[in-house]
């Protein structure tokens, strides 16, 4: 089968494998659109590592067919690995080498001239802010530089689709947010992203595409908002005013507030409109000469909607696939 | 850029990671050395005699020193999955890793050799046998390592499972004594053995004679052995190296 460089950058139809007698995917299909970032959530034991390990060509699924980048995994497995990068989630260089032989010896395995991985490996040591530690050993290296040298790594050969399976795992925060700026750069410059994390205030940063997986079948599909959507409770307006109101009197005035709480000197409001809630809200502000101070909207988060899926278990499936 | 051209860049990092240090090199130099040294010194006429199986032996110890545990150590290191996200196959990965072993004892067989050679005037009946049954005993003993690699899940089977291979080896296949004085129920053992094709081929190479009446049975034998170890190199390899 010929590469289309304007199909999905992956598709997925009917993908089954079980371990013996145990089932790790049950029929799964998604198809991932080139040039996002995809994130594929469930608890652990889902079945997110198997996919991957399949998407990659490391493992055979007992059915169903998956295309990366348009060529068949199963069938051309060395073209597809040419084509993609994987960040694994572990730390998995050559400790004894140097961060620039380890990224100099990839590129060879990926076909790079001596010329061109001289060029390439500056290039990542920069882009990386390792190029002061281009001659120590992996060992060496921070967990946090480890997982940044792991990414450069897979970037070796500015691959069409990046696979990063936890790749902020065990990181400190400033280690963690340093390699989603380094992520969302890379996503910038062209690369699609195919990202697995338990961290799913890191998936709603950087997808514009989520799926969901529970017990190897996907339950969810879709953007974050129409994920979060399916949260049962309201939108919240948090508001502050300088003087002191009534809540009666508010939700008199106000009839897109459907309830009102004081919380720590601030207004919790839930509300029905968004856009008329507040409206009415700094109209009354302005009636009673209030100062309005603060003025926030609290949103189901990703992480309520992925475990309010988990808590139902494996609800029909929404969104487009 | 080739499976080939992959398959040497492996060869090369292994030989880099594993292979280029001092304290292997030394430990696979000295013990035969100081070997052939004890024996010359109790003999020198004799040392002849032994020579050709002390040269297959620092051989066999080399080709399959890190070949019988790279399968495994780079399992557990993770870098084995590293390796099999590249866009190689598992035969170039095989032929890498048999490539940097064989290399490996090679090397150092010849510096044997050729220490011998110039410091004791080992002569050279016949060089052509003697460089075929190097680089054929090489590519089958490099072979078996690396089956014994990907035969077992922990370092320390490999490392017992080559042991249970390799010792018991040494006393069958003629290394320290001629197969002409062995007990006739031994003989079909020892026939068994690639070692004792490789001594035998070396014996040749050395002083001109071998057990044999024809003397490429042992190159025939040790062919054999490259091409069967191959076949079920790869086919434990893909059976293995993804779990």
């Amino acid at each position: 089968m010929a590469a289309e460089s304007n199909g999905p950058a992956v598709a997925v139809e009917g993908l089954n494998k079980s371990y013996g007698a145990v089932p790790a995917l049950r029929g799964v299909s998604f198809t991932m659109p080139r040039g996002g970032v995809f994130a594929y959530l469930g608890p652990n034991g889902a079945g997110k590592t198997t996919t991957i390990n399949i998407l990659c060509g490391l493992l055979r699924p007992d059915s169903g067919r998956v295309t990366v980048c348009g060529l068949e995994v199963s069938q051309e497995p060395v073209k597809v690995k040419a084509r993609i990068g994987v960040v694994p989630d572990e730390s998995n260089l050559y400790p004894e080498l140097s961060c620039g032989r380890n990224l100099d010896y990839l590129g060879e395995l990926y076909g790079l001239t001596r010329e061109a991985r001289r060029a390439r490996v500056a290039e990542l040591l920069a882009l990386f802010s390792l190029a002061d530690r281009a001659q120590m050993p992996f060992r060496a290296l921070s967990r946090g530089l480890k997982r940044r040298l792991v990414l450069a790594a897979a970037m070796v050969h500015a691959p069409e689709v990046l696979f990063l399976d936890e790749p902020t795992i065990g990181l400190d925060v400033p280690s963690a947010r340093a390699l989603r700026q380094l992520i969302r750069r890379i996503n910038q410059e062209g690369t699609t992203v195919f990202l697995t994390t338990h961290n799913l205030a890191e998936a709603e940063e950087l997808a514009d595409r989520v799926c969901i997986l529970i017990q190897g079948r996907v339950v969810a599909i879709g953007t974050p908002g129409e994920i979060r959507s399916r949260v049962e409770r309201g939108t919240y307006l948090r508001l502050g005013l300088s003087g002191e109101a009534a809540a009666e009197d508010l939700l008199s005035a106000c009839p897109a507030v459907k309830q009102a709480q004081r919380q720590n000197g601030l207004w919790r409001l839930e509300v029905a409109a968004l856009h008329a809630a507040l409206a009415q809200c700094l109209a009354f502000a302005e009636a009673r000469q209030l100062t309005v101070n603060e003025v926030g909207v609290e949103r189901p988060t990703l992480e309520e909607a992925f475990l309010s899926i988990v808590q139902q278990g494996q609800p029909p499936e929404v969104g487009q696939r | 850029m080739s499976q080939m051209t992959r398959a040497l860049a492996i060869g090369r990092k292994d030989v880099e990671s594993y292979y280029a240090k001092p304290p292997l090199i030394t430990w696979a130099l000295l013990f035969p050395a100081v070997l052939m040294l004890a024996m010359y010194l109790k003999d020198p006429g004799g040392y002849l005699a032994v020579a050709p199986g002390v040269i297959a032996m620092t051989l066999l110890f080399g080709c399959t020193s890190m070949a019988a545990i790279v399968v495994t150590f780079e399992k557990r290191a993770g870098t084995l999955r590293r390796l099999l996200l590249t866009p190689v196959t598992p035969q170039t990965i095989i032929l890498g890793k048999a490539g940097s072993a064989a290399a490996y004892g090679l090397g150092t067989s010849l510096v044997l050799a050729l220490g011998l050679g110039l410091l004791l005037g080992m002569p050279q009946a016949n060089p052509l046998a003697f460089a075929v049954g190097l680089l054929l005993a090489a590519a089958a003993f490099s072979l078996l390592g690396i089956l014994a690699s990907v035969m077992v899940r922990e370092v320390f089977e490999a490392m017992t499972l080559m042991n249970f291979f390799r010792f018991p080896t040494l006393f069958i296949s003629g290394v320290f004594m001629p197969l002409e004085t062995f007990p006739a129920w031994l003989l079909p053992l020892a026939m068994l053995s690639p070692l004792t094709h490789a001594v035998e081929l070396l014996r040749l190479g050395v002083s001109g004679t071998c057990y044999f009446a024809w003397p490429w049975i042992p190159a025939l034998v040790l062919a054999a052995y490259v091409l069967g170890a191959w076949w079920l190199v790869v086919r434990g390899f893909r059976r293995r190296a993804g779990q």
